[in-house]
């Protein structure tokens, strides 16, 4: 069986058809074509599939596709202005917090999400920001100062 | 796989009566949507997300009354939650990861009823109650009694969890939620200790106290002889010693890819006396002897 | 800033393909899409032991949408493997561990590859299991592999079975030196088996063309050695192969099949493509990969090591049983490297150890980062502690009294050209604040020390072609997940051509096109590719400047390239458009290509006279230990290298902040669990616990000055050695803390608590 949704995703509109039974994740990535979200572990434990769900971030793999029916979704592509990367994308290259780069959409939402929450996050609510993403490069040392550089950067804009 | 998105409660529970065992209820769906993926799809899946009013933190008639569908993380950066239920705003805060908070529900994580459920030994501890709607109509029922096995609630296969009902504890009343795994993050919990105590009005003795268990038997339980040791006394290191041998004693784990039973009784013991020591530092502002 | 002399070596350049990284590019394996490509998937073994005595495809193949099922039966009748040819693609007459590959399916939607995988028939006839590779080892053991013989160089009296290799490690005569010793300390060390758990699925994808040839798609660290066992196992000349990489999500040494052919998936799916003429793509599931694909082994090592009273270390016996899983893989490399490695990095005169490379019925090992070494160095390290303690000398001091000297060898060094190892302790000391930082109650301060032979082995080349425009396009044979070729690769070419950085571009490998390289593993990218890319890189420049000087009429040695332009130095007007110059090679040369490759030879003839310089490090940290519950909180992280040479600074210290996370987790929390049937008993994150961001400081990376290495401009490896020390150096500091020391990994809570316990009650 098949039902139909409307959402929005990085301002844009989509109405599709899905298989009630899929995920959130499967369905940015295979029907409405959101590369940026990635698939790990597919249970809820890794964060790589981190997207912002009406601004909250959460785990795309166990979310209902159904359930995004006229939410608002944010992925990693919805960020940059054109060729203006967000600060936090541009904060994860600066440090080097990139290696291979499949958890980095996953931080990046999350931090953007955090960033949004509290314009200086204090250590703590960092980790509790990106404890839910695992990194398996970068022992995290490079990813703790893109975050509190992004903060810094975004505080000074504004 | 036949889906369904109920409108309101009797729609859900129509649902329930008619497909019954076959009928799984979808809430956040962070279990629910592994099990589709891992194991198999359920014949029907209802989704209850579309009732509406089914998500609040409400206070009416010297209770919090919580709605269902409540996010983790609305009861988490929920004041109230966090200056009068500092048990449930513990669990809370120390479930899987932010993402997985904003997603789950207490409804949810009730009625999964995994041995090692967050928010059950809290939920024991301060005497919550369950509303539930069956087909024969509406009960009440105490926590204390809603867990009959992993997995398995009185809700059967024909009941919806309708509100959670938690009576505001005495002002004096303090408690904690300690929890024992690995990495401190995104864990399952290998011992989960839920203490909550309430002094007397001098603050010299424990009026009452409830320690609540997870991970520890098949359901959350109380470890009532622990309790009972300490009521009605001054607490001192002597009976922070013998309440954690007796919790360890009441608790019945098994030995799984987690941990092994012998560990699950030395933290239950060590995590009792650490609960029941810092309540009683919260609640008389003193150190134990 | 740039080291003085260079212009752009020495700074961290923004990463090259770091804009599609954080803006979530579909450029990973898992992100190919064909248009219509079947679905492939891979039925494995129910018993991790047993004789396959029938399989019936039937039902499955009659399934709407099932396009083939392949088993053994369906591919020529050729083994492949590293050191003993002992493993089929697909399993035949036995399967050996329960991710083996028994069958395959390909089909319309992944939905009806599920189903069809369920439909397939194998009939077992269930095999006693054996997962201990000690008991693997007796006679009395069960046999793995019937036809695969005991390794030639065993000792005479050894008598064992299921061996796959053997390493013997013999220096003067230790049975006398030890009997000599003052001290003797005799312990056993274990550690278990974990996963590299790079955060990409694995996939592979493949098609046959209308030519006849085969693509292969794959995100593959070593796709030459992808290549060799695709073409071996289907029968197919390499000409008829081409593999082609996509960006790879991590792969740790875990996703470098072919190099080990253990649990290689591309030869399956090419099989798939070939029976059904049609695009095949399979990609594992989390709880599969863990099952089936390389690990890093445990090894059980017994270590006993003599001293004289004043600390110096006079003998070292040792045994090693490493555990190389269900085929041989990578079993032999790894397995002698922690045999020789158990015999230290320090001065030891009189050194006797055997290590023998056992089959077990689980997981193949792996070239899993630093294979061998970090095992070997729990080992050591922690062995050095106890004997320090035993002497009641200070653990820093009692390595730097063994520490060798120029000139000196260790085990696995025949001459050491220069040693750093004793300013890396002194740092790491220093950095930590050993013996000076005051420690709370249950705090406890640990070091270890470590080493890693980069030694020579296989080369690669490289191609620096110059474009018309001037831009250069870069041919090497490894490929980047974080590593050298899209840092210090394209900064070696910008220097040598003085060109700038953002001029350059390396592509992905394609076999087809790219020079021959062994693959981005063993630490060796920058010693390979980068020495095959800055000769490839010089010899473009000398061409170019042989072409300009013509023109310019001066000698090419009165050149320079700067701005784009050729120009006579300290005459800038005297000039040429680079894009000109390179241009105009059409007329002469066709373009202007310049080809380097790494002498492999040559490196190790060098290193026999004039020694190898070693990229010694020491860590040291600062824990907390929870005595009621057995947690272990790190405090405090240092990590001191020798990495010689440094091209890329931000690129190195996240090779080793990565490394040494992965071992922290190694240490406190990782490992596969079995039951006794052989089954993984934790495939998926839920309970593969790896380290997150709460549990890991900030890791302090000083990189000190050290030695040069082998590597261009005097670099050395980076890549794995930061897997080596943390176990020990975590174990060293739970010691200080609570006065406990444990031999097995992990360090989990439960195992600490254990033997805090333990100890209580031994001392009652």
């Amino acid at each position: 069986m098949s039902l139909e949704i409307s959402l929005t995703v990085n301002g844009k509109q989509h109405r599709a058809s899905i298989d009630p039974s899929s995920s959130l994740l499967d369905f940015l990535r295979d029907t409405l074509g959101y590369k940026g979200v990635k698939i790990c572990c597919n249970t809820g434990e890794c964060g790589a599939c981190t997207i912002l769900f009406n601004g909250k971030p959460v785990n795309s793999c166990v979310v209902l596709a159904a359930d995004a029916a006229d939410a608002q979704i944010v992925t990693v592509e919805g960020l940059a202005e054109g060729d203006k990367l967000h600060p936090v994308q541009q904060a994860f290259i600066d440090t080097g917090a990139v290696q291979c780069g499949y958890c980095t959409p996953g931080f990046i939402m999350s931090v953007k999400a955090l960033l949004d929450r509290s314009k200086n996050p204090t250590p703590e609510e960092i980790e509790e920001a990106v404890s839910g993403n695992i990194c398996r490069c970068t022992g995290y040392a490079k990813i703790v100062e893109a975050i509190e550089i992004a903060a810094q950067r975004m505080a000074e804009r504004s | 796989m036949e889906y369904f998105e109920p409108k309101t409660i009797s729609e859900a529970v129509s649902l329930l009566a008619k497909y019954g065992e076959s009928a799984k209820i979808v809430a956040g769906g962070t279990d629910v949507i592994v099990d589709i993926k891992f194991k198999e799809e359920p014949p029907c899946l209802v989704n209850i997300k579309r009732i509406p009013a089914l998500n609040y933190i409400q206070q009416n008639n010297g209770s919090l009354r919580i709605g269902p569908l409540t996010t983790i993380r609305e009861i988490e950066t929920n004041r109230l939650v966090r200056e009068k239920f500092p048990v449930l705003w513990g669990a809370s805060h120390q479930f899987a990861s932010l993402q997985i908070r904003n997603t789950a529900t207490i409804g949810g994580n009730i009625c999964r009823a995994s041995p090692s459920g967050e928010l059950l030994a809290p939920l024991l501890v301060l005497e919550a109650k369950a509303i539930i709607s069956l087909p024969e109509g509406e009960k009440k029922v105490g926590f204390d009694e809603f867990f009959l096995a992993p997995g398995k609630t009185v809700l059967g296969f024909k009941g919806l969890l309708e509100e959670i009902e938690i009576p505001f504890p005495p002002e004096e009343s303090r408690g904690l939620y300690l929890k024992h795994a690995v990495r401190g993050a995104m864990d399952i919990a290998i011992v989960g200790v839920a203490v909550h105590l309430v002094p007397d009005s001098a603050r010299k003795l424990i009026k009452d106290v409830r320690i609540g268990l997870g991970a520890v038997a098949p359901t959350p339980i109380r470890a009532k002889k622990a309790e009972a040791a300490l009521r009605g006394k001054p607490l001192d290191q002597g009976l922070v010693q013998a309440a954690g041998r007796e919790a360890a004693a009441e608790s019945k784990p098994i030995t799984d890819q987690r941990a092994s039973a012998e560990y699950r009784r030395w933290i239950v013991e060590a995590l009792t006396r650490r609960g029941v020591s810092e309540a009683w530092k919260a609640a008389t502002g003193r150190e134990v002897k | 800033m740039a080291k003085a002399e260079y212009t752009v070596l020495g700074t961290s350049i923004p990463r090259m393909g770091g804009v599609e990284r954080v803006t979530g590019a579909g450029i990973f394996g898992i992100d190919l899409a064909f248009p219509d490509a079947l679905c492939g998937g891979i039925l494995r073994s129910q018993y991790a032991h047993a004789k396959i005595v029938s399989i019936d495809t039937s039902e499955a193949k009659a399934i709407a949408g099932v396009r083939a099922v392949v088993t053994a039966a369906d591919a020529p009748d050729v083994r492949y493997g590293r050191t003993y040819i002992d493993r089929y693609m697909l399993a035949k007459h036995k399967a050996r561990y329960m991710g083996d590959p028994v069958a395959a399916v390909a089909a319309d939607s992944q939905a009806i590859v599920k189903q069809a995988l369920k439909k397939i028939k194998v009939v077992y006839e269930s095999l006693p299991v054996v997962l201990d590779p000690e008991e693997t080892m007796k006679p009395s053991a069960p046999t793995l592999h019937d036809d695969m013989p005991l390794p030639a160089n065993l000792p005479k009296d050894a008598n064992v079975k299921n061996v796959c290799s053997y390493t013997g490690v013999h220096v003067g005569d230790p049975e006398k030196a030890m009997a000599e010793a003052d001290v003797v300390v005799d312990e056993v060390y274990e550690t278990k088996m974990i996963h590299p758990q790079y955060l990409e699925p694995r996939i592979a994808a493949a098609r046959l063309e209308v030519d006849g040839r085969l693509t292969v798609w794959a995100n593959a660290q070593a796709p030459f050695s992808v290549r060799t066992d695709v073409a071996r196992l289907l029968n197919l000349p390499l000409n008829k192969v081409r593999v082609l990489t996509t960006e790879i999500g991590g792969g740790f040494g875990g996703k470098a099949s072919g190099i080990t052919s253990g649990a290689a998936i591309e030869p399956i799916c090419a099989l798939l493509a070939m029976k059904t003429k049609r695009a095949v793509m399979i990609v594992l599931d989390k709880a599969e990969e863990t099952i089936s694909t390389t690990i890093r082994s445990g090894a059980r090592m017994y270590i006993k090591t003599g001293v004289k009273k004043d600390g110096t270390i006079v003998a070292r016996q040792g045994k090693v049983v490493f555990d190389a899983g269900a085929y041989s893989g990578f079993g032999a490399m790894a397995g002698a490297r922690c045999t020789q490695m158990l015999g230290g990095w320090y001065l030891m005169p009189n050194v006797h150890i055997d290590g023998y490379v056992v089959y077990t019925n689980k997981q193949v090992c792996g070239p899993v980062r630093g294979p061998g070494g970090p095992q070997a160095a729990f080992a050591v390290e922690s062995h050095m502690d106890s004997i320090a303690a035993k002497l009641n000398m200070d653990p820093v001091e009692f390595r730097l009294k063994n520490t060798p000297k120029a000139g000196d060898k260790i085990i696995g060094v025949a001459k050491l050209r220069d040693v750093s190892l004793g300013e890396t302790i002194r740092t790491a000391a220093e950095k930590i604040g050993w013996g000076k930082i005051k420690l709370e109650k249950n705090q406890g301060i640990g070091v270890a020390t470590g080493s890693w032979i980069e030694g020579s082995g296989p080369g690669g080349g490289a191609i620096v072609k110059v474009n018309e425009d001037g831009s250069v396009t870069v041919h090497i044979g490894k490929v980047d997940f974080g590593t050298a070729p899209r840092f210090g690769i394209p900064m070696i070419v910008a220097e040598e051509l003085g060109i700038p950085v953002e001029d350059v571009t390396v592509t992905n490998v394609d076999t087809d096109a790219s020079p021959w390289d062994a693959g981005t593993v063993g630490s060796r990218s920058m010693l390979v590719s980068g020495n095959a890319t800055r000769l490839a890189a010089i010899d473009a420049r000398n061409q170019l400047l042989r072409m300009a000087a013509r023109q310019l009429e001066a000698s090419p040695d009165d050149l320079e390239i700067k701005d784009r332009q050729i120009r006579v130095k300290g005459t800038p007007a005297k000039a040429l458009a680079l894009a000109a110059v390179a241009t105009a090679a059409h007329n002469e040369i066709g373009e202007v290509i310049g080809r380097g490759y790494f002498d492999s030879r040559a490196m190790a003839e060098e290193e026999k006279e004039r020694g190898s310089s070693q990229p010694f490090t020491t860590h040291a940290c600062i824990v907390e230990v929870d005595t009621n519950t057995g947690n272990v909180k790190i405090l405090k992280y240092v990590a001191v290298h020798d990495v010689g040479f440094v091209i890329h600074p931000k690129a190195v210290e996240g090779q080793i902040e990565g490394a040494t996370a992965m071992s922290i987790g190694q240490a406190l929390c990782e490992r596969v669990l079995f039951d006794e049937k052989g089954k993984t008993l934790n495939p998926t994150f839920v309970d593969y616990l790896m380290p997150t961001l709460n549990m890991i400081p900030k890791i302090e990376t000083v990189l000190i000055k050290g030695y040069p290495g082998a590597g261009p401009y005097g670099t050395k490896g980076a890549g794995e050695i930061g897997c080596v020390p943390p176990p020990a150096a975590i174990a060293n500091a739970i010691y200080n803390a609570v006065g406990v020391r444990i031999r097995q990994l992990p360090l989990s809570p439960e195992n600490v608590l254990r033997a805090i316990r333990e100890k209580k009650k031994s001392t009652l």
